[in-house]
């Protein structure tokens, strides 16, 4: 109960922010109440969410391969409970296998993959702070989020970016040992409070990843990021993530993010 | 079979070798092109052959969908095989999905069936299995042997239920004596090519159906189960007549339970199961397999990046086993009461997933047996795929699962071309 009003009055919080943005703007509040509008403008936005994705990693050499999958993304509560789908459609050794994500605010998300060659569902062990996404630059956590209560943040300054207005906001994990960086600075942009560039530094300091925007538009009223760079600078190798048919509120059941749809996807949700 | 169908494969490298460049082009049929070859570690007096394993295979799989209406999938193999010096087609997969109701569903004709919790090793799942192609380094979906049934599917808000009808039966592919050697309870050796078995199934009539079910439900983010089972062994487990070796898959029935879910930072499961013997159900025929109740402790977790490591603890325990001790022929093979195995499975990948470092070990403290299984895997390309492998098997005594494939090490090497 208690939890559920807290998020009621962030949700109220965040609504009347965006009614008026200029007053946002002119008072900034706290950086955590930025991070914490950023969060839910990145991750929350509509009530449900499909996209068709199209990951390419590149090698620092310049070899590419090729990840292809529609997402889909459920919203329990705001900020809250979510459930993601994830079909593949390449490469072929992983084609028509799908992977179901319950995430939780407060502890870790339950994860399963499904099989096809073997028929098999799997309960999967991973960590969300460690485990690269499909092999690419993005961690789980970059997929589906931070919770914002796992770090200290800090409001660095405010700055124009590639002609936007943004606020510079260093992130630093409150338990450095169940992270996998040391310190990370955002700039976030100011009108749509989306990301616009992220520096991940590593826990002696040196930088190791740079998240970047690189194409934003407007869908349905949301804010999307459809094309997004993540570069490890250290290792030169790169993933670039483009959001292709991006559909908001089209009122997925929650019953499709089950175990029966997990092993038989119905066709019209992963075209 | 015939030699029309390498037609098949051979066209369909062509198309690849032609096709496979342009990258957007959507192919209707997917699949895979594959060689391997194994060799046999050391020497097998009884096996004239060291290669285990060599063999170019295609594999194609075909489904098609209509809107709201029934789904047809159709995968097929089609293999040249050196090792055995045969051309085969076998369909893997080849079934009817239609749903009557929006929380009810059939799947009706060949499919791969499988449940339950453990990582190879199965107490409630009595579908059959090739052990053959898992001790020689085929893929590991080869381990599952497709059967011929009908399912329903039941979907409720809080549990699901599974019905499954098998009305012919499909043994496990097991040990025989081709390809590898293994150690014959008759004769009380260990035998290869030489091995003479007569392997007698049931007989294909109504009343010998399989039926197969399981009730499963979440809570929270647990999920519970419920099995049960009526048929047959799926290996031949009884002797028709000790004078003659021909042996019978008997009866049996099976009833269990698992969970599975988070537990210390990692998934843990637990899976029991009651085989109940149905042809021996007082344990006093030393000729039929006795009744005997499996546990399974299972616990996976990530230790670091791309690092996961799996233990497995499994129990096996004979039922009636003084009145076994006491029926069991002068020489026959020593069993123990309890059966012990422990599991272990470690996984590293490398270079953002493209390689994969893999080790499962079975190890038997009763039966002083192991079964090493070391991997590499390394992804050339998005479609090209190159495993390395090992099969290496020991142990105190012959007569124990692991210890009678002693002489059966192997090595292989996978190449495929998926698409």
């Amino acid at each position: 109960m208690k939890k559920r009003n807290v998020v009621l009055v962030v949700a109220a919080c965040v609504s009347l922010l965006s009614l008026c943005p200029p007053l946002a703007t002119a008072q900034t509040s706290s950086a955590e109440e930025i991070i914490r509008r950023s969060h839910l403008a990145e991750y929350y936005p509509g009530d449900d969410m499909k996209a068709r994705v199209l990951m390419r990693l590149v090698s620092k050499e310049g070899k590419e391969r090729l990840r292809e999958f529609t997402m889909l993304r459920k919203d329990l509560q705001e900020g809250g409970e979510q459930r993601y789908f994830i079909y593949f459609h390449r490469p072929p050794d992983v084609r028509e296998m799908t992977f179901m994500v319950w995430k939780y605010p407060q502890k870790n998300a339950d994860r399963w993959l499904f099989i096809p060659a073997l028929k098999l569902v799997r309960r999967i062990a991973a960590d969300d702070k460690r485990s690269s996404f499909v092999g690419s630059d993005f961690s789980y956590e970059d997929v589906s989020g931070r919770s914002v209560e796992e770090d200290t943040h800090r409001l660095l300054r405010e700055e124009a970016l590639g002609g936007k207005e943004a606020y510079v906001i260093e992130s630093v994990p409150k338990n450095l040992a169940g992270s996998d960086f040391g310190r990370k600075v955002a700039w976030i942009d100011k009108r749509a409070l989306i990301p616009l560039k992220e520096e991940y530094f590593d826990k002696r300091g040196d930088l190791g990843k740079v998240f970047s925007a690189d194409e934003v538009k407007e869908i349905q009223g949301f804010w999307t990021i459809t094309k997004r760079t993540m570069q490890d600078v250290q290792t030169g190798h790169r993933t670039e993530a483009i959001f292709q048919d991006v559909r908001y509120n089209l009122g997925l059941p929650e019953s499709l993010f089950s175990e029966r749809y997990l092993r038989n996807p119905p066709p019209e949700a992963i075209r | 079979m015939g030699t029309s169908h390498f037609v098949i494969p051979t066209a369909v490298l062509l198309f690849l070798a032609v096709g496979a460049p342009v990258e957007s082009f959507e192919l209707p049929v997917h699949g895979f092109v594959e060689v391997a070859g194994g060799m046999r570690l050391g020497n097998d007096p009884v096996q004239p052959k060291d290669a285990v394993l060599g063999e170019g295979r295609v594999q194609l799989q075909y489904a098609h969908e209509w809107e709201k209406g029934p789904k047809v999938f159709v995968k097929a193999d089609f293999l040249g095989d050196a090792a055995n010096e045969a051309l085969r087609a076998e369909l893997r997969e080849g079934y009817l999905d239609y749903a009557p109701m929006a929380n009810l569903e059939l799947r009706l004709g060949r499919q791969i069936l499988t449940w339950g919790t453990g990582d190879f090793l199965f107490i409630n799942d009595i579908f059959p299995k090739d052990y053959i192609s898992f001790f020689i380094g085929r893929q590991p979906q080869y381990l599952k042997l497709p059967s011929d049934a009908a399912k329903v599917s039941l979907f409720l808000p809080r549990v699901s239920l599974d019905l499954v009808a098998i009305p012919s039966f499909t043994p496990d592919n097991v040990l025989t004596g081709e390809r590898l050697s293994f150690f014959d309870g008759l004769s009380n050796r260990i035998v290869g090519k030489d091995a003479n078995l007569t392997l007698t199934k049931p007989k294909r009539i109504p009343g010998n159906t399989e039926f197969a079910g399981r009730l499963s439900g979440e809570v929270g983010s647990y999920e519970l189960a419920l099995y049960g089972f009526k048929g047959f062994f799926k290996s031949p487990l009884g002797v028709k007549d000790l004078a003659r070796p021909e042996l019978f898959y008997p009866e049996l029935a099976v009833y269990g339970a698992s969970v599975r879910g988070p537990a210390l930072e990692g998934i843990g499961n637990l899976e029991v199961g009651y085989s109940d013997s149905l042809d021996d159900r007082a344990g006093a025929n030393p000729l039929v397999e006795n009744s005997s109740v499996k546990y399974l402790l299972g616990y996976e977790r990530q230790l670091w990046t791309d690092f996961t490591l799996g233990g497995q603890y499994y129990v096996e325990q004979m039922l009636h086993f003084r009145r076994f001790e006491a029926s069991r022929p002068a020489g026959g093979a020593h069993r123990d009461e309890f059966r012990h195995l422990l599991t272990l499975r470690l996984t590293q990948l490398l270079r953002h997933q493209t390689v994969e470092l893999s080790l499962f070990v079975f190890y038997s403290p009763s039966d002083e047996d192991f079964y090493f299984r070391p991997a590499v895997s390394y992804k050339l390309t998005d479609q090209l795929t190159a495993v390395m492998g090992a099969n290496i098997f020991g142990g105190r005594r012959a007569s124990t699962a692991f210890g009678q494939l002693d002489r059966n090490d192997n090595i292989y090497l996978r190449l495929t071309y998926s698409f």
